[in-house]
């Protein structure tokens, strides 16, 4: 079987990458209620490419001359909202596997998250903070919306820094139903306002999910020393890395994220730490593993 | 300065851009982002001290590759000359000549002494000449070329004796002709009244200076001393040698005629040799008078050239009658600049493709 990271990196098709991890994948994250399609009868639609052909109603082409899709009543309430994190930082790249980054790593696990909320019929919208703004796809379900979410995923580029806590509250209107919430992001800036407004969703009872990605080098602190690195979020400044200080760096990079963790479980926010080389497919699992 | 080439080392400061580019691009390698660099200590940015050997090697050729692509330039030829007046040089500020000048309305023409010999100095550096350049000679008289000139440029000829010039040709001043006489002092001033006597035979034409040593402008020695040898070091076109008199023969009468003196193989011989071309006679006609003139016009038959033919004094317009000049004789031999320039060129891109490896 192929490795997943090597996969990410290759496949320009991002559905290629899904149908891969999701076979390796059991089916479903929640207990969904619906029974089939055409159960209960809605409404009629205009058929779109990707609808099943046995949902098409061959009585009504016949009468009409056009396909028509026979729409079910859906028993799923559940919304599910896909939060990326596009900032300059997230374009970390791995230093073992050429080609790979945090940015791809994250985009490949929502779009997994989004085919697994179209298959279950749920409503899935994105959010991705990217260059101090918030491109906001609204949710909605079905094939054409996967479509949407995975080419709004393939838009994105990791550039600039977060937006603002104003920005952000006054965008979080969309969470008026219960939903899950699938954020991925490198948590470097912690506390921030994406912390902040995950946090204050799920004071709102909303099923938020955590996703922080490291890259291997990070962990282990095996960074090239004699270079001088800077932050890409931050415009000045230069850091040195040598033998001496890579124990502070492991030290303070170890304190901060058990700072993450400390302030995740007091707000009751499941925290699923991931490193990129990882095979997204373990990943995922470890993401939508029911924590309760 | 035959062109303005030249100009070309003015855009020497084009090297500064290499030298610019080499230090942006040393700043711009020194860091590398790092999303967790925030939990590093700060330093401060410091210059990278150690230069990497391709690079500089890399700048030194390019700057070197800029240099000699200007020197390649500055040798190149290109027409860039306009309108000009050829004129000679006894015709300068002439008023026959501005009158030229501006009845073939090339006032602000400019100018330029008339070479020697027109015909061929032009064929050979008509190349300078921008393709639309109108050329005009004025002269007094041009020789005619045996074949009509070849030319990519129309020129115009002004060819007239002008009144003030042909006063002054009426009265040309005497052309003088350098002589050595190597005789005893006793027979020096025969020579002297000889030499005297062909300066009024020519009505003046010619003017006989007598030395004693002779120059590169000598045309003649005369060696009347019999008995010894001149030095070898002596060159001229002709020598007069005076031979020890022969035995018999009707030598010691004086010859009537000359005719009969250069007829008479024993008494006037005539043989080339290392110094020049030697007359030998044992008795040289110092006291006959048609001797004398006898000899005098074989010598001028003999040294004489004939003035060539003159142009028609008209104004006249040779049409050009080629395409394009022909090709200039670059000067500073731009082949090892070209070759030089190519293996410049390859060496730069061979080290920039092992820099980037």
């Amino acid at each position: 079987m192929l490795e997943t990271s090597a996969l990410v990196t290759h496949a320009a098709d991002l559905e290629l990458v899904i149908r891969h991890v999701l076979a390796g994948l059991g089916h479903g994250i929640h207990a969904g209620r619906e029974r089939g399609a055409g159960v209960e009868f809605s409404e009629y639609r205009a058929y779109a490419p990707g609808d099943e052909w046995r949902r098409v109603d061959w009585k009504l082409l016949a009468r009409a001359d056009r396909y028509y899709v026979r729409e079910a009543e859906r028993d799923s309430h559940v919304g599910v909202w896909l939060w990326l994190d596009a900032t300059a930082s997230m374009a970390e790249p791995s230093r073992r596997v050429p080609g790979l980054d945090k940015f791809w790593f994250a985009r490949t696990a929502l779009a997994c998250v989004a085919a697994i909320a179209q298959r279950q019929g749920d409503a899935f919208g994105l959010v991705v903070c990217t260059d101090g703004r918030i491109d906001f796809t609204p949710a909605s379900r079905g094939p054409r919306q996967l479509q949407r979410v995975l080419a709004a995923l393939q838009r994105a580029k990791p550039s600039g820094v977060l937006p603002d806590a104003e920005i952000l509250r006054a965008n979080l209107h969309f969470a008026r139903s219960q939903s899950m919430v699938f954020a991925a992001t490198d948590a470097l800036d912690w506390p921030s306002p994406l912390s902040e407004a995950l946090i204050r969703l799920r004071h709102m009872r909303h099923d938020v999910r955590l996703l922080a990605l490291r890259t291997e080098a990070e962990v282990t602190a095996h960074l090239a020393s004699g270079h001088a690195y800077r932050d890409p979020e931050m415009a000045s400044g230069l850091h040195s890395f040598d033998r001496d200080s890579r124990d502070a760096y492991s030290a303070a990079l170890g304190a901060h994220f058990s700072a993450v963790r400390t302030d995740a479980r007091r707000h009751d926010v499941p925290l699923c730490e991931a490193q990129i080389e990882q095979p997204l497919g373990e990943v995922l699992r470890a993401w939508l593993r029911n924590p309760r | 300065m035959t062109s303005m080439q030249p100009l070309w080392w003015f855009a020497l400061p084009v090297l500064l851009l290499p030298l610019w580019w080499h230090l942006q691009k040393r700043e711009r390698t020194r860091t590398e982002p790092l999303a967790t660099a925030r939990f590093l200590p700060a330093a401060a940015p410091r210059q990278q001290r150690v230069p990497r050997l391709v690079e500089l090697l890399l700048l030194l050729i390019r700057l070197l590759l800029l240099v000699v692509l200007l020197a390649w330039l500055a040798v190149l030829a290109m027409p860039w000359k306009r309108d000009t007046v050829f004129i000679a040089s006894s015709l300068n500020d002439e008023p026959w000549t501005v009158q030229q000048i501006h009845a073939a309305g090339m006032d602000g023409a400019a100018r330029e002494p008339l070479p020697a010999d027109v015909w061929t100095w032009l064929a050979r550096n008509e190349h300078a000449w921008h393709p639309s350049a109108r050329l005009l000679i004025v002269a007094r008289d041009l020789p005619m070329p045996a074949l009509p000139p070849r030319l990519a440029h129309t020129i115009t000829l002004r060819t007239s004796a002008p009144a003030a010039a042909q006063r002054a040709s009426a009265a040309p001043a005497p052309h003088e002709r350098h002589v050595v006489v190597a005789t005893a002092p006793q027979r020096l001033p025969r020579w002297q009244a000889l030499f005297a006597a062909f300066s009024t035979a020519g009505e003046g034409a010619n003017r006989y200076i007598i030395a004693d040593t002779p120059t590169s402008t000598t045309e003649l020695i005369v060696w009347d001393r019999p008995e010894t040898q001149p030095p070898s070091s002596w060159q001229a076109p002709l020598w007069w040698r005076t031979t020890a008199a022969p035995a018999s023969g009707p030598a010691s009468g004086p010859a009537s005629t000359f005719q009969p003196f250069i007829a008479q193989p024993a008494l006037f011989t005539s043989a080339p040799s290392q110094q020049g071309l030697i007359w030998s006679a044992a008795q040289w006609p110092l006291t006959d008078a048609p001797a004398a003139r006898a000899l005098y016009e074989h010598w001028q038959r003999q040294s004489r050239s004939w003035p060539a033919y003159a142009l028609p004094a008209s104004i006249q317009t040779l049409p050009a009658q080629r395409k394009s000049p022909l090709p200039a004789t670059i000067a500073n031999s731009p082949e090892w600049l070209a070759i030089a320039l190519l293996a410049l060129f390859t060496i730069e891109r061979i080290l920039a493709h092992v820099r980037r490896r």
